[in-house]
């Protein structure tokens, strides 16, 4: 692949998934029980063109490295491919007054370290998500159906991380959403499977109203909606919102009012697609879809876009030092909540739900922190996270398939003798997820304490200051963002000349998101562990559903998943267990993401601090880690899942938590509800005031006419006669007037 | 082709319904197939000489740069100061239209296929004669033929949905006839006085549309007190007859009724064509001959256009009907139209004339899966369907494409229009009015967006509660002679996908879909190809009105000009 240029290649990863998407639709009666080999191929196919991109990306970046180490600044690396005009409408100044920005949407791709390493992601997982389909949805009635749109689901995907263009990114963040809808609602003869469908579609438009606005506002207020420069056909050059011409600019981003609100509603659309409060709830009623779609789409791939938008929006966020802090808050606070909601759940599924709620709160407090090792650790635990969560979801539906589709974890125990591969690899995963060193999540949830650590007690990370390029004092004084582009925590607390929100970014605020964090920690390997200990140890016990699934007789009816399912679950695995140490150690990660573009902003780049493991976190970290699994060990280690579990000493706060701290009721109470009454009184008014003072203003002539009842005509036909007549008469006149 | 001037092409296809009209009614004695399939033939050459057009004036240089195309010019009264001519043409505002008559006559034809029994000649020699009317309207270029065709679309329409209709037709059909007349006539005055208000300075009485709007550029009508505020009484004179057509909220309770009457063929017609008229009439009339009395109506249009959006979109979610639904959508769909068409910015009028298009798409393509959903199960009753989609495979798959599409799903044509149209609006609240207005028009724009989300509420619950969950087995399709003749048909034929195929898609459904769902996707993939050849010409007919409403802003800032600001 190597004469074939990158643009190119960059083209068929989307491409791929897409001719098998088709292929699938257009053949998948044919193929039958075969209808996964064109999706199976084409994503294979576009996972083998990301990984040669990601490799021709990283020699790039250390060239480009190399280099600047003679120099100072990381070099930013990207490579744009326009395709075709989707709209152009030039210099769309209305006359006198508007603003002369110009409608100019390209379909354009581009390739940067972030966009590489999601590429990769997406379709590598995705890959393997697929090969454990075939076993799990084998037989099912809509198995052509499935692949079409797991397929779909890629390419769409592919794209909104690959889009250059705000436009293009908010289409495919609803095309994502559309093909989640779809897989939500795949057995859509159940009416739960329905119901979440739809409740994840329009929680979803919600927050795509988010981005919609929030597009409208760039769009007038950089003048254009690309991410890259890009040059005119009359020759002027428009700087793109995050390309380098304006990245090099200190002052290049918009702070103050109008840059919050930016900021706010891409921040309500991240929430939206990666479900933090208040929007989280449409993530637990998704996993009425197929399992193999909650692993990739609602835990490894969608739900991270909203990661994905604020990462690449950093330079707007660091802009806004308060709607960046608040980026934190929502996610602290969401990754807290979701995990006391974890606890008390009697669904393995939903517990996993949870639980990537919880992640990915995660990782926005980690973005919040608008700091190179923030925004790094974000996308370093995405990725350590795609791999354990799509293997704790993928061990899941391992476990129901079996199990004749029975997930209450209190129907079974001591499953580990039944399907011992699943019972390891799910054990890997959950160490991972817990963060136990030296499985994968260790290592990220370790940089993402450090990061906030780093904004709550700055005085401790020194090697900030020292960090601090030459550069950043350059620029030029006086304007009230550059208070914004500086690294210092104190001085950033500052600068709350542009919005009333910047009050909130206080060390104090820090220090509390960092022992938020810390406390969850501690919740998430609690929940993890109680899953696993209730699910495979104990007395072990098979509900009787399995004995339906198997064919045979009722004592071997339980068995472990085939090898196409359990093969994808062991590569899973060890990535689960490596990765992590082996991009830490590296650190090869964080210094490919830093070539990005939106992270060779100053205000950005001039965070940078050295690779350093941080001993007392990574301790901290590892005793709320123990602390959680030996809580979870004493309370359900070897005991029998349907007694009386521990969580009921939590009292009244065990009821908040099963009834997810009532977000549903008080949608339904304070949103749906108000809303269906005023319709139905729109209706109303519809019918009887609107309609019936027409229905009124018509019965006047009508009650004239009986007096010309002798006429004998059809009512209609006397209408148009008389209008007809009246209008002669009216032009005859009209036209004397005018001879005259 | 060199022989085939575009004149005479313009008129071969405007008169080839006619033609197909006279046939079916020749060949009427011969039973219900011979009528259709002549209806059909006539419908589909119909198309092909409307797309060669369309083909021809998109090659062409004069049409590149905005002239009008395939002119044609009968004089009628050219004595003393009269100088009327019936006149014909194409250009750049009317194109796309033009072409979407045509698509969706096939599509009428198609969907009445089985469901026409009762007088087959007659439905067919009106649905043919719309035809003509819509074509013929999109296509005047002077007053008189247009009004002429304006009123005539009525006509069939009226009697298709008398004769036709289901139970409560005759109502349906007085309201529809009645209400739009009632506008219409009044349109027609005020039409009639910008001819002889031309007429009164230049002392030659023409209809010519063209140099009706040239004329209101060098003696507008007056908008003053001592002028009589002529151009707003004449705005307001059009605006009757357009407000009805759209329909703006409140002028739209005709239109429930009169979708949820017409028989399918009649409701694409409706829903698809006429209710475009009026937003082509403010297009070609009021925006460029009376642009300060569209300055100063524009906010308060704007205003009912969102006000559309909010109130169809409610009123939708609480239908029991699914055709009626689908009607209310249309009212909040149209709501966008006029928000856009009355932002007064480039990106959203253009957005607007190219949501006119997206959603005689969408609206018609989901009208005819109603009817196809009402002849088999004999219910639009929400409530009593259900899991259509474990029935009805394609059926849904079509349904959900066109929802997607009138939600404004990305990648599809509805999305196109909605958002260049909402960017446009907020372009117009950010930097386009006078200080006073902006929070105003803002909070609007706000308040479009968020008839998005109302947008996917009600038809994601109508799609969740007839095509998922249990088969509620609502009665059977029985009694179509063509049914099982067909069914035997097609299994050898391999139209219909065989698992399901007595339930699901026949041929000469997916003949009248699948034209739609094509161009909604192509349009939603490449939508410069259609904003292009419409983007100079929409651009002249709004151009006027928005200096004027430029104008208009700097003078009801208050710190400008305190005196001058009106109170409409």
């Amino acid at each position: 692949m190597q004469d074939i240029p990158s643009s190119t290649l960059l083209v068929l990863v989307p491409l791929l998934p897409l001719v098998g998407a088709i292929l699938t639709v257009a053949l998948g009666r044919t193929l039958g029980s075969r209808a996964h080999v064109p999706a199976i191929v084409g994503i294979a196919a576009s996972a083998a063109v990301a990984v040669t991109l990601l490799f021709g990306m990283v020699r790039q970046v250390a060239v480009g490295n190399s280099a600047a180490q003679q120099g100072q600044q990381v070099q930013p690396v990207e490579m744009v491919t326009t395709l075709w005009e989707w709209a152009d409408i030039p210099n769309a100044q209305a006359a006198g007054g508007t603003t002369a920005a110009s409608f100019l949407i390209p379909v354009a791709l581009r390739l940067d370290p972030l966009t590489a390493t999601l590429l990769v992601i997406i379709t590598c997982v995705g890959l393997l998500v697929a090969i454990y389909s075939i076993g799990y949805m084998h037989g099912d009635p809509g198995y052509p159906r499935f692949f079409a749109l797991f397929s779909m689901f890629v390419f769409s995907m592919t794209m909104l991380v690959a889009a250059s263009n705000f436009l293009l990114v908010y289409v495919f963040w609803e095309a994502v959403g559309a093909c989640s809808y779809l897989l939500i609602g795949f057995w859509f003869t159940k009416p739960e499977a329905a119901k979440a469908a739809k409740k994840a579609f329009l929680v979803n438009r919600v927050g795509d109203f988010g981005l919609a606005v929030a597009t409208f506002l760039l769009w007038m207020t950089y003048g254009t909606l690309n991410f890259h420069d890009t040059v005119l056909s009359d020759g002027t050059a428009v700087p793109g919102i995050l390309g380098v011409t304006r990245l090099a600019d200190a002052s290049g981003y918009v702070g103050g009012a109008v840059g919050s609100a930016i900021c706010l509603l891409l921040l309500l659309a991240a929430c939206g697609k990666s479900a933090q409060l208040p929007l989280h709830v449409w993530l637990p009623d998704a996993m009425e879809g197929p399992t193999p779609a909650s692993a990739l789409i609602h835990a490894a791939t969608m739900v991270t876009a909203g990661i994905y938008l604020i990462a690449r929006s950093g330079p707007l966020f660091v802009a806004c030092p308060g709607a960046l802090t608040l980026v934190s808050i929502v996610g602290a606070t969401t990754a807290l909540i979701a995990a006391l909601i974890g606890t008390v759940q009697n669904d393995l599924k939903r517990v996993l739900a949870y639980s990537t709620i919880s992640q990915l709160g995660y990782m926005f407090a980690s973005l919040g922190t608008g700091t190179l090792l923030g925004f790094s650790a974000a996308i370093f635990h995405l990725v350590t996270h795609a791999f354990f969560k799509a293997l704790l979801f993928l061990g899941a539906g391992s476990v129901m398939h079996s199990m004749g589709g029975v997930i209450d974890m209190r129907r079974f125990g001591g499953l580990r003798r039944v399907m011992p591969v699943t019972a390891v690899t799910f054990l890997v995963g959950s160490l991972a997820l817990a963060g136990v060193a030296p499985f994968a999540g260790f290592f990220s949830k370790d940089e993402i304490l450090a990061s906030l650590h780093s904004r709550g007690w700055p005085d401790t990370h020194g090697e900030h200051q020292e960090a601090v390029p030459a550069g950043g004092h350059a620029m030029t004084a006086g304007s009230f963002r550059l208070v914004s582009v500086t690294p210092d925590a104190s001085r950033l607390a500052g600068g709350d000349r542009g919005s009333r929100l910047d009050a909130l970014n206080q060390p104090a605020t820090w220090r509390l998101l960092f022992w938020m964090s810390l406390v969850t920690a501690g919740l998430t390997a609690f929940y993890t562990f109680r899953a696993v200990f209730m699910t495979f140890t104990g007395p072990t016990r098979v509900p009787e559903q399995a004995g339906h699934h198997a064919h045979g007789a009722a004592g071997s009816a339980a068995h472990e998943s085939p090898p196409v399912m359990t093969i994808p679950l062991v590569i899973l695995a060890v990535a689960s267990a490596v990765s992590g140490w082996w991009l830490f150690s590296t650190h090869g990660l964080a210094t490919f993401l830093a070539a990005t573009p939106s992270f060779t902003a100053p205000s950005i780049a001039s965070t940078a601090t050295p690779p350093v493991f941080h001993w007392d976190l990574a301790i901290q970290g590892t005793l709320a880690a123990a602390a959680g699994i030996v809580v979870a060990a004493l309370g359900h280690l070897g005991k029998r899942s349907d007694g009386p579990q521990m969580e009921r000493f939590l009292g009244p706060l065990e009821t908040l938590f099963a009834n997810r701290f009532y977000f549903d009721q008080i949608y339904a109470g304070l949103i749906v509800k108000p809303l269906e009454f005023v319709a139905t009184l729109a209706a109303l008014i519809d019918r009887y005031l609107i309609d019936g003072t027409v229905d009124l203003v018509a019965r006047l002539p009508l009650a004239l006419g009986g007096l010309v009842r002798h006429l004998q005509s059809g009512l209609v036909q006397r209408y148009a006669l008389a209008g007809v007549i009246g209008m002669l008469l009216i032009v005859l006149a009209l036209v004397a007037r005018a001879m005259g | 082709m060199n022989g085939f001037s575009p004149s005479a092409h313009l008129i071969l296809t405007i008169t080839a319904p006619l033609v197909g009209a006279v046939v079916a009614w020749v060949l009427g004695a011969r039973g219900v197939s011979a009528v259709r399939q002549s209806a059909a033939v006539s419908a589909v050459v119909t198309l092909g000489l409307a797309g060669w057009l369309i083909v021809r004036y998109l090659g062409d240089p004069a049409a590149a740069s905005g002239l009008p195309y395939a002119l044609v010019e009968m004089p009628w009264l050219t004595e003393g100061i009269f100088d009327v001519k019936l006149s014909l043409g194409l250009d750049g505002l009317s194109l796309w239209m033009f072409g979407l008559a045509a698509l969706l006559s096939v599509t009428a034809v198609f969907v009445s296929w089985d469901a026409i029994k009762d007088r087959p000649v007659g439905f067919y020699v009106l649905l043919l004669v719309l035809e003509t009317a819509m074509l013929g309207v999109f296509a005047a270029r002077d007053v008189i033929l247009f009004y002429t065709c304006f009123e005539f679309t009525l006509v069939p329409l009226f009697f298709l949905i008398g004769i036709w209709g289901h139970d409560d037709r005759r109502r349906a059909a007085s309201k529809f006839f009645i209400y739009t007349l009632t506008g219409s006539v009044f349109t027609f005055l005020g039409l009639l006085a910008i001819v002889l208000w031309n007429a009164s300075h230049t002392g030659t009485v023409t209809f010519d549309i063209e140099a009706l709007t040239d004329a209101m550029k060098i003696h507008p009508l007056p908008m003053s007190a001592e002028g009589g505020w002529l151009q707003m009484i004449v705005f307001l004179a059009l605006l009757a007859g357009f407000a009805v057509k759209v329909p703006i909220v409140p002028f739209h309770t005709w239109l429930p009724l009169a979708h949820v009457e017409a028989p399918t063929g009649g409701s694409v017609d409706l829903a698809g064509v006429l209710l475009k008229l009026g937003i082509y009439g403010f297009l070609r009339f009021s925006m460029p001959m009376l642009p300060e009395a569209t300055a100063l109506a524009a906010p308060w249009l704007f205003g009912l256009g969102v006000v559309g959006i909010i109130y169809g979109a409610l009123v939708a979610l609480v239908q029991t009907d699914l055709k009626r639904l689908i009607a209310y959508s249309s009212v909040s769909h149209m709501g966008y139209i006029v928000m856009g068409l009355f932002a007064l910015t480039p990106v959203a009028t253009e957005g607007a004339n190219l949501q006119l298009i997206n959603h005689g798409l969408s609206s018609a393509g989901l009208f005819a899966l109603v009817g196809m959903i009402y002849e088999r199960f004999h219910t639009r009753n929400i409530a009593s369907l259900g899991g259509i989609a474990s029935k009805s495979p394609w059926l849904t798959v079509l349904f959900m494409l066109f929802t997607f599409s009138s939600i404004g799903l990305p990648g599809l044509n509805g999305f196109v229009g909605e958002f260049m149209i909402l960017a446009g609006s907020f372009q117009r609240a950010w930097a386009g009015v006078a200080p006073a207005w902006q929070t105003a028009y803002l909070v609007m724009s706000l308040l479009a967006v968020v008839g998005v989300v109302l947008g996917a509420w009600y038809m994601l619950w109508a799609v969740e509660r007839v095509f998922f969950g249990g088969s509620r087995e609502p009665p059977r399709s029985h009694g179509h002679g063509g049914h099982d003749a067909h069914h035997a048909h097609g299994s050898h034929g391999g139209h219909a996908p065989t698992a399901h195929d007595r339930c699901d898609l026949r041929w000469h459904e997916l003949a009248a879909l699948l034209p739609l769902a094509v161009f909604a996707i192509w349009i939603g993939l490449t939508p410069a190809t259609f904003l292009r050849p419409a983007a100079q010409a929409v651009r002249e007919s709004t151009q006027a009105s928005s200096e004027a409403f430029a104008a208009r802003m700097r003078l009801t800032n208050p710190a400008a000009h305190v005196a001058q600001a009106p109170t409409p």
